[in-house]
């Protein structure tokens, strides 16, 4: 009997549990409306109607290839249709991506969802791999991108992008280092979309001019200035390189700018693939030349031991106090971001790091942004090829704060003379090498190099045994 | 007399655990106290002082200044005033009684003359909360040229989505789990023992080796970026401990109390609802307070399975992206981080009388 009774009020509480998710499920189901998927054809997608740029004629600065997917979705094939991004955009860049694809979402009727995380690198393996890879991905770091176009997650995008089109739309240099190594062959792992230069020293025009100072040419004109400015009385340098777990990162663009300036870029591509050791003369000499500034204590403001524990960010500052506290800062163009608030374009400017060898010229150190594609579907091979148009960055390249990669941008969009300088060095500049922290596997480039350096700057290790350490990353 | 040496010897024991406790309050508060007082300073001053400067304390102040000879050789010893010192001295500054030396402008060759008052950082702002609860401003031009500010979404939307997940993935693991755990508790039936065991083991498997796996069952059954998703995930990560808790909780009620109500002929489930749940309250409340505290602050798990698209994304995402891709407003941290104090510390409060009690339940055996 009493069996029986228990038996009874197991089948309850299942009866319970059931109904319980019932209810659940019910629920959910409001929620999930909408957020699912991604091959969803809501009713989101079709407010373009209304739409104020009329399809064919928004892009203006390339040759829409006829019969190309992108020709299709101008002429609204594809409306109502959604695309999913995945990035590590957020805040700002966020906001002024998503004004500069406006136009085309309007124009076509694809919804393109940009979702921007501060832990893109960390989450995109977990993504692709728990098989719920967005349709386009955003790589600040080719190496990141290498391993999955190597395991043949990746789209090559030259099935469906004509190369005469891609040699119109982009230097020779960018489509090299799009290429990377698929499973069986080479392939066009994605198109380049947003770039920076990192190759830049700034100063306060202002502050620069009333003292009478000169811009340099060469090194050592660069290394004159900064002796005449300390024995005016400052230190010429401000310089941090402090970035949380990040930290040594702004040391490695030093020593690869140095590096592209004292050696051939064979060379640099050799260091970079790991053939040229850490240990060679070659890479010791270049961070010599470093130290022959970071290292003299009426150089730099704060002296070698406040390097290590500055932020990046905060060593542009002293730059713009009133007098300045020191006068030149070598950073990529993102550090205007940086600039204290108050100080107008017109008060700061940038030279080129300057040219060590005169045979290797002014090379241009850049890093960039790589967009790659999971999932071949018309409407994402649409959105593709609008990435390679300079339209795309349009609302972004006015609003400042980007180099377009591509060509074909308009003199007159940029948003004011520095950053059309900036795009005009890389355009004109006879070599472009990729930042090779970004490019070297992630035991070195994010790991015993950042780690290496600050070992060396902050005195812990010398100049071999600081080699040393970042040639063992190779071996991990 | 035995009894007031006993006394005493517990004032004494009172005494020790007063004072651990004491320490442990301020080497808590202390940080607490530095992050409140920088969310209501203004950024720059942030960066130019601690925010210990908003008490009165001694700092130099500027009584007078030299100006040396523009042509002041700096890498020679300087003499000041008949005194010879070296720029390093000056750097660092000279103390000379209750005065200092130091340089205010080295370009210029001036000195501050420097001394000890009292003084305080007295520079208060609310702009940090405005920017973090009203969204930040972002100027963008316009493709035809025209600059529009584009206002960036508040706390207020990734606050209720929090809230949607936060409750139902409390809620839903305390209800399965006291079932299952009255099911241990007082249920015979075969291999209990077993599952038993296999739950508390699950207690030390780290959820992350789940994250792909579950990850690509949700990606087919479209669960991915949906509340339903993360409330599963959270009721799965959450249940062994819950289970463990309440059935340390429920396996100590007295045995007779059942038997009687089997007596007159009671079904499990009026035990169940007329009986444990009343008596487990305190328990209840405070694995409620676990739980909603380790979803509340959970960053993983949401960005996992829930990503940070803007309809759904939860507080401790948005704050996380509120710092910018460099990390260029850190300042703004401060204030957040307090917004996103507030919530837990009401829960806290609201169930703490609970809690005391609730957290013997699953220590003691009596």
């Amino acid at each position: 009997m009493k069996q029986s009774k228990l038996k009874r009020n197991g089948s309850l509480s299942l009866m319970l549990v059931l109904l319980f998710s019932v209810v659940l499920s019910a629920c959910s189901g409001g929620n999930s409306a909408g957020t699912t998927g991604s091959t969803q054809t809501g009713s989101e997608g079709t407010t373009g109607t209304t739409a104020t740029t009329s399809g064919s004629d928004l892009i203006k600065t390339a040759q829409v290839p006829a019969g190309s997917d992108l020709e299709k979705a101008l002429n609204g094939e594809y409306k109502g249709k959604k695309v999913t991004m995945y990035g590590p955009f957020v805040d700002a860049d966020e906001q002024k991506f998503n004004a500069s694809i406006k136009a085309f979402e309007d124009a076509t009727g694809i919804d393109i969802a940009y979702e921007g995380s501060k832990e893109f690198e960390a989450t995109i393996n977990v993504r692709v791999n728990g098989g719920n890879a967005p349709d386009i991905a955003d790589f600040p770091q080719p190496g990141l991108l290498e391993t999955f176009a190597k395991a043949g997650k990746v789209v090559d995008v030259s099935t469906f992008m004509d190369a005469d089109y891609m040699k119109k739309q982009y230097k020779q240099s960018w489509l090299d280092m799009a290429q990377m190594a698929g499973p069986d062959k080479d392939i066009t792992a994605g198109v380049w979309a947003r770039s920076s230069v990192k190759s830049l020293v700034w100063y306060n025009k202002k502050a620069f001019d009333e003292a009478g100072y000169t811009v340099p040419k060469t090194w050592d004109e660069m290394m004159k200035l900064t002796e005449q400015i300390a024995a005016d009385g400052d230190p010429a340098w401000s310089i941090g390189i402090e970035s949380g777990a990040a930290t040594g990162w702004p040391a490695t663009d030093w020593v690869e700018d140095i590096m592209l300036r004292t050696t051939t870029p064979e060379n640099y591509d050799k260091w970079v693939k790991g053939e040229l050791p850490f240990t060679d003369p070659i890479v010791k000499n270049a961070v010599e030349k470093m130290s022959q500034i970071w290292f003299n204590k009426d150089y730099v403001y704060g002296g070698r031991s406040s390097i290590a524990t500055t932020n990046f960010g905060d060593a542009i500052a002293p730059l713009f106090t009133n007098p300045p506290k020191a006068w030149l800062h070598r950073q990529a163009g993102f550090i205007t971001s940086f600039i204290p608030e108050g100080v107008k374009p017109e008060d700061y400017d940038w030279f080129p790091f300057p040219s060590i060898d005169a045979q290797y010229g002014t090379p241009a150190l850049i890093s960039g942004d790589i967009y790659a594609m999971f999932n071949d579907r018309p409407e994402v091979r649409a959105v593709m090829e609008f990435f390679t148009t300079a339209e795309s960055l349009q609302s972004w390249i006015k609003s400042g704060g980007v180099t377009p990669p591509m060509n074909g941008t308009p003199d007159d969009w940029f948003a004011n003379e520095q950053e059309r300088r900036m795009s005009e060095f890389v355009q004109t500049a006879k070599t472009i090498r990729f930042d090779g922290s970004d490019l070297m596997p992630g035991s070195v480039g994010a790991g015993t190099f950042w780690k290496g350096m600050t070992d060396y700057v902050s005195g812990t290790a010398n100049l071999d045994q600081a080699m040393q350490e970042i040639q063992a990353g190779w071996k991990k | 007399m035995r009894k007031a040496k006993a006394k005493g010897q517990k004032r004494k024991a009172n005494w020790i655990v007063n004072l651990v406790l004491g320490i442990i309050c301020i080497v808590w508060f202390i940080p607490t106290l530095g992050l409140l007082i920088s969310s209501v300073r203004p950024a720059a001053d942030i960066l130019q002082s601690g925010w210990w400067t908003v008490f009165p304390h001694r700092q130099w102040d500027t009584v007078s200044q030299l100006k040396l000879d523009r042509d002041t050789d700096l890498r020679k010893p300087i003499t000041v005033n008949g005194k010879t010192f070296t720029d390093d001295q000056l750097k660092a500054g000279v103390e000379d009684g209750n005065q200092r030396l130091i340089w205010e402008n080295r370009r210029a060759r001036t000195l501050d003359v420097q001394e000890k008052k009292w003084g305080a950082s007295t520079n208060f702002t609310l702009q940090n909360y405005e920017t973090v609860l009203g969204g930040k401003q972002y100027k963008i031009t316009q493709p035809d040229g025209t600059i529009k500010t584009e206002q960036g979404s508040g706390m207020g939307r990734s606050f209720w989505n929090t809230i949607a997940v936060v409750i139902p993935s409390t809620v839903i693991p305390i209800f399965i789990a006291s079932f299952a755990a009255y099911a241990f508790a007082w249920l015979k039936f075969r291999g209990r023992n077993i599952f038993f065991i296999v739950i508390i083991a699950l207690l030390v498997v780290p959820l992350q080796v789940a994250l792909i796996p579950i990850l690509r069952d949700y990606t087919t059954l479209g669960l991915n970026g949906t509340y339903f998703g993360i409330w599963m995930a959270h009721t799965a990560f959450g249940l062994p401990l819950i289970t463990y808790f309440m059935y340390n909780s429920i396996s100590q009620l007295p045995k007779d109390l059942f038997e009687s109500a089997f007596m007159d002929g009671a079904t499990n489930f009026t035990i169940f609802s007329r009986l444990i749940l009343p008596l487990s309250v305190p328990a209840l409340a405070s694995i409620s307070i676990f739980q909603f505290l380790w979803v509340w602050n959970d960053y993983l798990v949401s960005l996992i399975f829930l990503g940070s698209q803007p309809e759904v994304q939860v507080l401790s995402m948005s704050i996380a992206n509120l710092v910018g891709s460099r990390g260029n407003d850190w300042h703004l941290l401060t204030s957040a981080a307090f917004i996103s104090m507030l919530t837990p510390l009401a829960v806290f409060f609201a169930l703490q009388k609970y809690f005391v009690r609730g957290l013997l339940g699953g220590s003691v055996k009596g």
